[in-house]
């Protein structure tokens, strides 16, 4: 039989409306396999009986389709509880190792995001607590200096106010490098120690330094180098058992044996 | 365009094997119709052509994974599960028990009894009547009953030979008919 005779022998017709025989089956279905011919008459009749039946249809009651919706759904939820029922042990021998798994994965993540979050905690308190050191140390600093301050200001004013100070005012050389210059010796009169009480010289250039010096019988003799600093300058330089008078000259740093007579800036006569 | 989603037959059985009930809800709209016609053809009685439709449908929820589209169309695998479990219940023990009921009731009243099995030319019926007697009668046997050839040509009395050309030529003449 060549395929058009079998398109027109009507087993095609047989195979789809489900009156062929089994031998008549499977000989159709090599058939539309083998040929292009025959599964386009067996697609066009069966679309022709689709078309048919379409416009023959019968319109079911309206209430079926929702009683076959929870049919199924129905169904749906007896397959779960049968395959629950069905394998109560092997549900947990694959499943227990699974949901251990799932479980443990679950926790690992867990434990690491609590691990980043203390990390991060950890890393904030760190420099919390750093900054709490430095701020620390700053105000040990600060109470530090402070202190050292008030016991420089203590000092200084408890000499400054005893009655034993000789006061020797040392002005400004009119004709010297700065006209404004200004400072005091506070002499003791019975240590003969020498401090000097700065009341206004200019800040030294880099290298240079401030120098006391006794006037002793028209000689000059040190009396000490000093620095000019913020604030209140008051310090303790050498003894000077006798003098006539004291004056400041600006000279290397370190001092100079002898004083640069031009660069003097203040001197001032003992009166007593 | 609507919400509501259409398929191509690829994608419908595709949504079907998937379990999506959305694809299913469209395949009942689209087919319940023309499967129902088959069944009332068979069955011929509403009450039982309802259950058989509902238990149709559920069934192809079920086998859907056993549809081969290679095999042929997606309704025509409806359809044949239409046919067969018309078929089943027309064999059934209690469908038949029934029947011998009415029976006896026809034989009291005849005039119901004609009007019931009169019937109407809806769907392939409309086909029957244009066919000649002796070819009606075997696809009747055959696609509407259920009967095997060799149980037809017992029925009728003929050889099993001609009852397999009688339908052949019937199914051709099908074939013109839906042309």
């Amino acid at each position: 039989m060549n395929t058009q005779e079998y398109i027109s022998s009507g087993i095609i017709e047989s195979y789809v409306l489900g009156l062929a025989n089994p031998e008549e089956v499977i000989e159709c279905e090599r058939m539309c396999a083998e040929h292009a011919e025959v599964l386009a008459a067996r697609e066009a009749f069966e679309v022709q009986l689709e078309t048919h039946l379409f416009r023959q249809r019968a319109i079911p009651p309206r209430e079926l389709k929702s009683r076959i919706f929870s049919r199924i759904g129905m169904e749906e939820v007896e397959l779960e509880q049968q395959i629950l029922q069905k394998k109560p042990v092997l549900v947990p021998r694959v499943g227990f190792p699974r949901f251990v798994a799932a479980a443990s994965v679950i926790l690992m993540l867990g434990s690491v995001l609590l691990n980043l979050y203390l990390l991060s905690q950890y890393k904030h308190s760190i420099a919390l607590y750093k900054e709490l050191v430095e701020s620390q140390a700053q105000l040990a600093n600060s109470n530090q200096y402070l202190n050292a301050k008030l016991k420089l200001y203590e000092t200084a004013l408890n000499e400054m106010k005893d009655p034993r100070m000789e006061i020797v005012k040392m002005p400004a050389i009119p004709t010297g490098p700065s006209a404004s210059s200004l400072a005091t010796v506070y002499w003791d009169t019975s240590s003969r120690a020498v401090w000097l009480l700065v009341n206004q010289l200019p800040k030294p250039a880099t290298g240079k330094q401030y120098q006391l010096w006794a006037m002793v019988d028209g000689k000059p003799v040190d009396a000490g180098i000093f620095d000019v600093n913020e604030g209140i300058s008051f310090v303790k330089l050498k003894t000077i058992p006798r003098a006539q008078a004291f004056a400041i000259t600006l000279e290397k740093q370190g001092g100079s044996e002898t004083p640069d007579m031009d660069a003097m800036y203040v001197m001032g006569k003992v009166t007593g | 365009m609507g919400l509501e989603a259409t398929y191509n037959e690829q994608e419908l059985v595709m949504a079907l094997k998937a379990r999506n009930h959305q694809a299913f809800g469209y395949l009942y709209d689209k087919y319940s119709g023309s499967l129902y016609s088959i069944i009332l053809q068979i069955i011929q009685n509403p009450t039982l052509s309802n259950d058989v439709l509902q238990d149709v449908f559920v069934n192809i929820w079920r086998k859907i994974e056993t549809y081969d589209p290679t095999k042929g169309r997606l309704f025509t695998w409806m359809l044949n599960i239409s046919r067969n479990a018309s078929i089943d219940l027309l064999r059934s023990r209690n469908y038949q028990d029934g029947q011998k009921n009415q029976e006896l009731k026809g034989n009291v009243y005849q005039g119901v009894q004609s009007t019931q099995t009169n019937t109407d030319a809806i769907g392939l019926t409309k086909f029957l009547v244009k066919l000649r007697p002796e070819h009606r009668v075997l696809i009747e046997l055959a696609y509407f009953k259920g009967y095997t050839h060799e149980e037809i040509a017992e029925i009728e009395d003929i050889p099993l030979g001609t009852v397999k050309t009688r339908i052949r030529s019937a199914l051709m003449q099908l074939r013109e008919f839906l042309k």
